[in-house]
């Protein structure tokens, strides 16, 4: 790998940990959300950092052209948020139809009060 | 210590197989009056509630001016979501019974005895069913075709024979609505999932024949696209539905109750 591209990477994989990590901690982003990413950055500088682990690595596995890797890697860790994303869809979805009926039982419960309300305002229902 | 007797008097009061009829209904302001005046003309003595799937057109005011009870979710949760909140609106009223009617008229008041009467005899989901002999419900060729494929699916997973799966004309008893009011498919065809689910589960599930209508009013779900989608769908729950149960979940409870 070439010096300049390694530098790139490098400079690259560190600005995009501080920032996730910065964005845990202003609380703009959950910590469970943030684990994946953080994961991969770490993953990727210590490959960019020391070039011979990337090497040997991807002689390892049949790897021919060693920047494949980064991808590899890469792709591989953005598979798992998105499925961990449509996860978390799933979840909030079920709370949201939880809540949604809950509301509107809730209105017609209301509603049924008030109407009773009206009809004896001052009876008190002994 | 009163209040308990009076709640008991309360219950006793109510009817001693209280049952309610849930009509889900999205843009039904056209059908829904004549059906609801044939339905509580032929069957008085039932509770009915219509659960509005967040329907733009006057379906709320048309139900209200019938006088019946009307939920109205704020959006649409399609036809699964309707029934599920339907379901745990009869646990939480206490109703022993439940039964589900289309909006459309396409079901006949007078089958509702037939629908409920297995109930008594011990079974937990009674389906009305449009193909077994009874009535002279047609559809397309397409649609006919897609369902016979739907069906055998589900009678093998079901492990028992259905002539009709995805009627929506059916009766529900205690214990199915209230495991149906926390764990109930959410989507449309809802009806193919719910009997093969309750099968596995252990539930009690016979179908019936019934007479059928044709449709009065309101639109068929039957956009193409759409129920291309709904069909992959269920094709893939189907195909990831646990391991039918040993043992019935009937008894089970009742085991743990005693």
């Amino acid at each position: 790998m070439n010096t300049r591209t390694q530098f790139l990477l490098l400079a690259f994989t560190a600005i995009t940990l501080v920032a996730i990590l910065r964005l845990v901690r202003s609380g703009k982003l959950k910590a469970k959300y943030s684990l994946l990413w953080i994961t991969l950055g770490v993953a990727m500088l210590a490959l960019a950092a020391l070039p011979n682990i990337a090497d040997r690595v991807a002689e390892k596995f049949g790897v021919y052209y060693q920047p494949a890797l980064f991808f590899v890697i890469g792709i591989g860790f953005l598979l798992l948020v998105v499925i961990h994303f449509s996860y978390e869809l799933s979840r909030m979805e079920n709370r949201v139809r939880t809540l949604t009926e809950e509301t509107t039982l809730i209105r017609h419960e209301l509603a049924s009060v008030r109407a009773e309300l009206a009809v004896r305002p001052t009876d008190d229902g002994e | 210590m009163r209040r308990v007797r009076a709640v008991e008097a309360h219950a006793r009061i109510r009817d001693v197989q209280s049952t309610v009829v849930i009509i889900p209904a999205f843009n039904e302001a056209q059908a829904l009056p004549s059906t609801l005046r044939e339905l509580c003309a032929v069957r008085p003595d039932l509770d009915v509630v219509v659960v509005d799937d967040g329907s733009r057109d006057t379906t709320v005011r048309v139900a209200r001016a019938a006088g019946v009870e009307v939920l109205s979710l704020p959006y649409n949760l399609g036809i699964g979501g309707a029934m599920r909140l339907g379901f745990r609106y009869a646990v939480e009223q206490g109703y022993e019974r439940a039964l589900q009617f289309d909006a459309d008229g396409q079901h006949d008041p007078n089958e509702i005895a037939t629908l409920l009467a297995p109930l008594d005899d011990g079974a937990d989901l009674v389906i009305g069913s449009r193909f077994s002999g009874r009535g002279d419900y047609k559809v397309g060729r397409s649609r006919g075709l897609a369902m016979r494929v739907l069906r055998s699916l589900a009678m093998r997973l079901a492990g028992q024979r259905f002539s009709d799966t995805s009627s929506g004309f059916r009766a529900f008893s205690g214990p199915m609505l209230e495991r149906f009011a926390v764990d109930y498919p959410i989507e449309y065809l809802d009806s193919v999932e719910a009997l093969v689910f309750a099968c596995r589960a252990g539930y009690d599930v016979r179908e019936v024949p019934t007479h059928m209508r044709e449709r009065t009013g309101g639109t068929a779900s039957n956009r193409r696209l759409r129920l291309l989608y709904h069909y992959i769908r269920v094709l893939v729950v189907l195909g990831c539905s646990p391991r039918p149960a040993r043992r019935p979940v009937r008894g089970a409870a009742e085991a743990a109750a005693r």
